[in-house]
């Protein structure tokens, strides 16, 4: 999902930095120290999720990882993508140095979205609401993204339909891997650490 | 349900645009440029497109990657030449083959061919000539192989030390984050 670098006009990367910025700043004001260690290991999970790599017939994906991102730390996702993906786009040549806006837009405003989604589930109470929420909201997470990638494509002279059509069903996979991950961990966390899950 | 997995192959199987990074490799061998292209995880790009730009930026030549990845041209202009590679979703990455990459018997065979001259010079130019030939292309077979290696190596993998030194990196950061947050609190 990242795009490279001279893909989109300029105008478009440095604008797309300026929206980051803004959003980090506000999603900064609401960070706490006793929050930090959450997100040490999230945006570590984030970081490293692209390269794990899931061989799925000839051919291999891999994960992205920002609705689970999205789902346990809430505002401060989009700060932790934009850490991961400057690290990733640096140590690993993923995307490009210019693009990090273009990129953190394209995964974080889905992990925001995510965390919406999933804190749905405090309204509707049922059993297994927490999981049932969780695995549209990673699923969804990543059909918001090939959406957001689309629209950045136009720009680079590509047609809407088609596009989005092509990069929503090339990510039907991840979308479905993501969900079960998703519903795995936050089970996993239900009985181990639910207080993970309160706030978020 | 059949029918809809077999719809998910044909979809895996028609494009690969999972992988992040994409990279193509050039080397020239006699007067063809030969071309590779594939994603970070070692999968080839198919059907991606090739454009082939000059120093001025002049589009010389396109087209389009087969189905493992390979693009051969015969060399277009002896200058440096940029190789841009377009696969599907916003993979973009270029090669530049410079000037020192075009072999030079390539360059002065076609400086020589407009140079008179003179009978005898002619016949011991031909003899030389011929000899010079059949070193050159038993030289490019036998370099072929040691081109792909060079090649392989150019093809850098992610080690395990960057991954390390990612996480190191995030730790760090969250744990100065976390100690500006902790002072405030305490002021």
């Amino acid at each position: 999902m990242h795009i490279s670098d001279g893909v989109v006009p300029t105008s478009v990367w440095i604008g797309s930095y300026v929206v980051t910025i803004g959003i980090s700043t506000i999603c900064a004001k609401k960070m706490k120290a006793e929050d930090m260690p959450k997100m040490a290991v999230m945006t570590s999970a984030f970081f490293v999720a692209s390269l794990i790599h899931v061989p799925l017939g000839p051919t291999s994906v891999h994960l992205i990882l920002n609705g689970l991102v999205g789902i346990i730390l809430g505002p401060l996702s989009f700060i932790s993508i934009l850490v991961g993906l400057t690290l990733q786009s640096l140590l690993f040549q993923h995307g490009g140095i210019t693009v990090i806006g273009v990129n953190t837009i394209t995964m974080g405003i889905p992990a925001l979205f995510s965390w919406k989604i999933f804190n749905l589930s405090q309204k509707f109470r049922f059993r297994l609401s927490k999981i049932v929420f969780g695995v549209i909201a990673a699923a969804f997470s990543v059909f918001l993204g090939t959406i957001l990638l689309s629209i950045f494509l136009i720009t680079s002279g590509s047609k809407f339909i088609p596009v989005a059509k092509y990069a929503a069903l090339a990510h039907l996979p991840i979308m479905i891997i993501e969900g079960i991950i998703t519903g795995f961990v936050i089970s996993f966390l239900m009985k181990v650490k639910p207080e993970i899950l309160k706030r978020g | 349900m059949k029918k809809f997995f077999l719809f998910l192959l044909m979809i895996m199987t028609s494009s690969n645009i999972f992988a992040h990074k994409v990279t193509i490799f050039a080397y020239v061998v006699g007067e063809t440029v030969y071309t590779e292209s594939y994603f970070s995880d070692g999968t080839k790009v198919k059907d991606g497109e090739i454009v082939v730009y000059d120093r001025q930026g002049n589009k010389l030549l396109e087209g389009k990657t087969d189905k493992d990845g390979l693009f051969n041209f015969k060399l277009p202009k002896k200058d440096e030449l940029r190789i841009e590679l377009n696969a599907t979703m916003g993979h973009k990455a270029s090669y530049i083959l410079s000037f020192d990459e075009i072999p030079k018997e390539v360059i002065e065979k076609s400086e020589k061919a407009n140079i008179k001259k003179t009978n005898e010079e002619k016949i011991t130019q031909v003899n030389l000539k011929q000899i010079k030939n059949i070193i050159d292309d038993s030289l490019d077979e036998k370099l072929k192989p040691v081109m792909q290696q060079l090649k392989k190596i150019e093809e850098k993998r992610i080690s395990f030390t960057e991954i390390l030194g990612g996480i190191g990196y995030i730790l760090g950061l969250m744990g100065i984050i976390m100690y500006f947050l902790s002072k405030k609190k305490e002021g």
